[in-house]
């Protein structure tokens, strides 16, 4: 029993890394239909980030709750950065020519970005300093919860209420789901779709950075290709979950997460990816757009 | 006699290589409802694609309101008051109708006038206050008319573009929506190009019309001159 406990802790929080991650790819497709694949690399340079910021900070004094929020915020500021400069360098002016054209200049920033960080920091892991403090009262339960795992859970769990508030009730969430579901007539309203996508990279690149805070501090090592990886599980997540659903991301995330961990625990953890995707065509088969997608009709 | 509001002196617009509009000339003055007629495929539609910068036309001038306005993005019109309601509504499915109101007005900061308009809205059209919580793909074909039409108004238009709105409606429903049609243009001054496949209905709600064919204005005139002339009745109103 401690042991599925065990492993139904570790694919929850696995889960939830990726489901931070799968929001960015599935936001970025509902709104203008590309796969950023360049989001991997985000993630990973919010790591990147945070590994700085924490050093900085830490040799500043800094420590405990004050050091790991500012840490995620700095992570989250820089790599909100990034997105939306990938965005308009290797996106916009690719808009309005052929779908393929931006998805080739996404796999050039993806690789461009890996060997950027390669070069500017270390082709090798780096140690991530552990920047969970500890929590008391966790102390009776820590054999079933680990404090970097609450960590995860609290931060996963903030960020998909603060998000769900933003697309719901804000004037700029509004004007996202309007471009996700017409962008000629969100232009006819009098909506700037480039602040729009704009805004989209941004928030999306946001939840990737704490992503990759997160894994940092349970990974406790980080290297410049750990975005390559992460990055097509989410892709695999957003898919599973039906691309260009927000709740979707988030299911699709966590069944990756769960099975993952199951099949690691219970098969061999040689054979966790092998099960992940086998669920995954599964289900593709018989839902090809996805658990929460909605199926793509035609007109003719 | 003041310069029209809108002015098209040789606009032609091209999707790629076909050209859909070769050289068109039209105006409208302030407060006219102006109907723009002809078979599918004319140009109409292009026509209005052209003047709200959604399909940016190759050449010629389009003057609103003693501004070249060629070329202009979508959403810079929009806050001049030129505003567009497409062909088939165009309502966004997944948002409630009261957020399909409140996208129409996205450029309206003051948010005393949006729930003033609301309630014009509402009264105008009281199906729509009842559905307000719905979402907007569950709506009838007659109730999108209204809500398009309504969502426009939102965002305060000094010229609406109406791109066939009878499309697919019940005779009754057409007439509840051109009455309304009607009561904008005498009630708020706003100045209206419609463009209908019902050239008889669109007659009857016109000042002036013009008919284009194959990306040309072929004929204007008069609403009543159009009307009474036999030979416009044969060629283009089926007798």
């Amino acid at each position: 029993m401690n042991f599925f406990l065990d492993l139904f802790m570790s694919g929850l929080t696995k889960g939830s890394i990726y489901a931070l991650i799968a929001l960015g790819y599935t936001m970025v497709y509902g709104i203008i239909a590309l796969i950023n694949f360049a989001h991997g690399e985000i993630y990973m340079i919010g790591a990147f980030t945070a590994l700085l910021a924490s050093m900085v900070l830490g040799s500043l004094g800094l420590s405990g709750w004050g050091l790991l929020l500012s840490v995620a915020a700095i992570a989250a500021v820089y790599s909100a950065m990034y997105g939306w400069t990938v965005e308009r360098v290797a996106y916009k002016p690719l808009r309005g020519s052929s779908r393929l054209a931006p998805l080739i200049s996404a796999i050039g920033m993806s690789i461009f970005l890996q060997n950027y960080v390669q070069l500017a920091q270390s082709p090798n892991f780096l140690v991530f300093p552990d920047l969970v403090p500890q929590i008391d009262f966790l102390a009776p339960v820590a054999r079933y919860i680990s404090r970097t795992q609450l960590v995860i859970l609290l931060f996963t769990v903030f960020s998909m209420v603060g998000l769900t508030v933003f697309i719901k009730f804000t004037k700029m969430g509004m004007a996202m789901r309007a471009v996700a579901q017409d962008q000629t007539m969100a232009r006819l309203a009098g909506v700037n779709i480039d602040k729009v996508i704009s805004a989209t990279f941004v928030i999306g690149s946001i939840l990737a950075a704490l992503g990759g805070v997160l894994i940092g501090c349970s990974m406790r090592q980080i290297s410049f290709y750990i975005g390559f990886i992460a990055g097509m599980k989410a892709f695999t997540a957003a898919v599973l979950g039906g691309i260009g659903s927000i709740p979707g991301a988030v299911v699709g995330a966590l069944i990756l997460g769960f099975a993952e961990s199951f099949a690691a625990g219970y098969v061999s953890s040689s054979y966790k990816d092998v099960v992940a995707f086998i669920i995954l065509i599964i289900i593709l088969i018989f839902r090809p757009e996805g658990i929460m997608g909605q199926a793509q009709t035609q007109k003719v | 006699m003041a310069a029209p509001m809108l002015e098209l002196k040789g606009v032609r617009t091209a999707y790629g290589n076909i050209e859909a509009l070769k050289g068109v000339d039209l105006d409208i003055r302030e407060g006219e409802i102006i109907a723009l007629l002809g078979a599918n495929g004319a140009g109409k539609t292009t026509t209005l694609c052209s003047i709200t910068g959604l399909v940016p036309p190759k050449s010629g001038s389009i003057v609103f309101d003693g501004q070249d306005i060629r070329g202009a993005r979508t959403e810079s019109l929009v806050r001049k008051g030129l505003i567009m309601v497409p062909e088939g509504r165009r309502i966004f499915p997944g948002l409630t109708v009261l957020e399909n109101l409140k996208m129409g007005a996205y450029l309206i900061s003051d948010k005393r006038a949006i729930s003033q308009d609301l309630e014009y809205i509402f009264n105008l059209f009281p199906i729509l206050a009842t559905r307000s919580r719905q979402s907007g793909g569950t709506l009838s074909g007659g109730e999108q008319q209204m809500l398009a039409i309504s969502r426009s108004l939102m965002g305060h238009p000094r010229m609406l573009l109406l791109d066939e709105p009878s499309l697919g409606l019940a005779p009754i429903v057409i007439r509840n929506i051109f009455d309304i049609i009607r009561k904008i243009n005498r009630e708020n001054g706003t100045t209206i190009l419609l463009v209908e496949q019902n050239a008889n209905l669109a007659l009857m709600l016109a000042h002036r019309a013009y008919i284009m064919t194959t990306g040309l204005i072929t004929l204007s005139g008069t609403a009543s001159e159009f009307l009474n002339d036999e030979s416009v009745r044969k060629a283009y109103l089926g007798g």
